[in-house]
């Protein structure tokens, strides 16, 4: 990642770059820039997943005039695509440097696909199709997967973190604070709070897994949207971050697009 | 509970300009239809989120009718188009969460189908008369017991 990158930065093409950079023998997300160019290391394959670009976004935003790179792994180009589409950011301000993830990861992620379409380093590991725990889920009777779910949704603390940390929430208004649909004052909120979230993800959720993995309770989201992102893409021929065109629940088409900021 | 006592809870999400007329013509040709059904009147089948649909269950409806005017009639041109996918995604989730889509029912039903309405509002409370009650959203007390983590997936890098 050392010399690409460094060359991103000294040419000037970009103004900062988030990487990762060694700390007590982890990888941290770092922004990188010219000053600090010298302290890029060498690619490395890792598991560590950060919201990277949460980071990004954040960034841009204060800087609306800067250009950026950052290192993305296949689901983060799904999900700037998707930041792309709903004019989050602007496709011309971000260049990226791509990042395959290891087998393991892409079995651990059940990822369709663990590549970037743009592969700087690493070797694409195969990409995993059919998800076991979806299945095995839809396997159970109808009540006992409530019961399921539900043993999960009852340790649910509250705290938003699933929607904080997931790259392609962005509203500025959310539907999970809003008192007529998901009430603030019950904990745990019931299952609806799950799935008021579930049907706003349809047609955005890339499938990052960040919303399991953040979880404090240890509730397995991951498997609710993957079964989201197969009902749209049934129901709607639509795959988020992969199709051309905006989210098929935008109605009516393009025309309707959610305020930036 | 047994059957008698369990009186469904139905409501009802008519378009303005087919469905609920519709409902509006049983009403006027005197129709008997059952009294389970309360009805909230839309401009169009296709303004209704999700969300509103979730909410009325959150709210204890046992089942939730939907009634738009057929592919073709839509009065905004593609507004049911967008119902009917949306309500097909939406039984989709509610089946997976382990809720029986069965109480979800979308209908199209024109001005002219008074008698289709009491029909159809007719079966739909039958039907959920012997689904039973809604299960509700909460836990109910037993639940919380931790269950088995195969499926978390979590775990396996994170020593
Ligand atoms: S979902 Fe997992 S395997 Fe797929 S690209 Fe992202 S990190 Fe890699
Ligand atoms: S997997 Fe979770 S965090 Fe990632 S896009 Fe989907 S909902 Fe958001
Ligand atoms: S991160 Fe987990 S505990 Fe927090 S709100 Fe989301 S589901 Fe609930």
């Amino acid at each position: 990642m050392d010399t690409k990158i460094k060359s991103l930065l000294l040419e000037g093409r970009v103004d900062g770059f988030w990487g990762y950079r060694t700390m007590n023998g982890f990888p941290f997300p770092r922004l990188f820039t010219k000053e600090n160019a010298n302290e890029l290391e060498p690619w490395r394959p890792t598991v560590a997943r950060y919201p990277v670009l949460k980071l990004l976004l954040r960034e841009m935003r204060m800087h609306s005039d800067r250009t950026y790179g950052v290192l993305v792994r296949g689901c983060e180009e799904r999900g700037l695509r998707e930041l792309f589409k709903w004019k989050q950011l602007e496709p011309d301000k971000v260049v990226v440097v791509g990042q395959a993830c290891s087998r393991e990861l892409a079995d651990c992620c059940e990822c369709r696909q663990p590549f970037p379409d743009l592969l700087d380093y690493g070797e694409p590991a195969a990409p995993v199709t059919q998800s076991r725990k979806v299945d095995a889920l839809q396997a159970m009777a109808m009540s006992e997967r409530r019961a399921w779910w539900l043993t999960h949704m009852n340790r649910c603390i509250h705290c938003h973190g699933c929607r904080d940390v997931c790259p392609v929430c962005f509203c500025t208004e959310c539907s999970l604070e809003h008192r007529e649909l998901v009430s603030g004052a019950k904990l745990p909120p019931d299952s609806s709070f799950h799935l008021v979230r579930a049907v706003h993800m349809g047609g955005r959720c890339i499938d990052c897994g960040l919303c399991e993995e953040i979880c404090p309770a240890r509730i397995p989201l991951r498997s609710l949207y993957k079964e989201v992102n197969r009902l749209v893409e049934e129901i709607f021929d639509y795959r988020p971050g992969v199709d051309e065109g905006m989210s098929p629940f935008t109605f009516p088409g393009d025309e309707l697009l959610l305020p930036t900021g | 509970m047994d059957d008698k006592a369990f009186e469904p809870k139905i409501l009802g999400f008519l378009c303005n300009w087919c469905s609920y007329a519709g409902a509006d013509l049983a009403g006027v040709s005197r129709l008997q239809y059952p009294a389970n059904i309360r009805i909230i009147r839309v401009m169009c089948s296709g303004g209704i989120s999700p969300h509103h649909l979730l909410h009325a269950f959150q709210k204890g409806a046992d089942g939730v009718l939907i009634g738009g005017c057929h592919i073709g009639d839509c009065h905004y041109l593609k507004g049911n188009y967008m119902t009917m996918k949306r309500v097909k995604f939406l039984e989709g989730l509610l089946q997976f969460a382990g809720y029986d889509p069965r109480r979800l029912r979308l209908e199209w039903i024109s001005a002219a189908e008074g008698l289709r309405f009491a029909e159809v509002v007719r079966e739909f409370t039958d039907q959920i008369r012997s689904l039973g009650p809604a299960p509700t959203f909460e836990a109910v007390p037993g639940m919380d017991a931790h269950p088995s983590e195969a499926f978390s997936g979590r775990g396996e890098f994170m020593a």
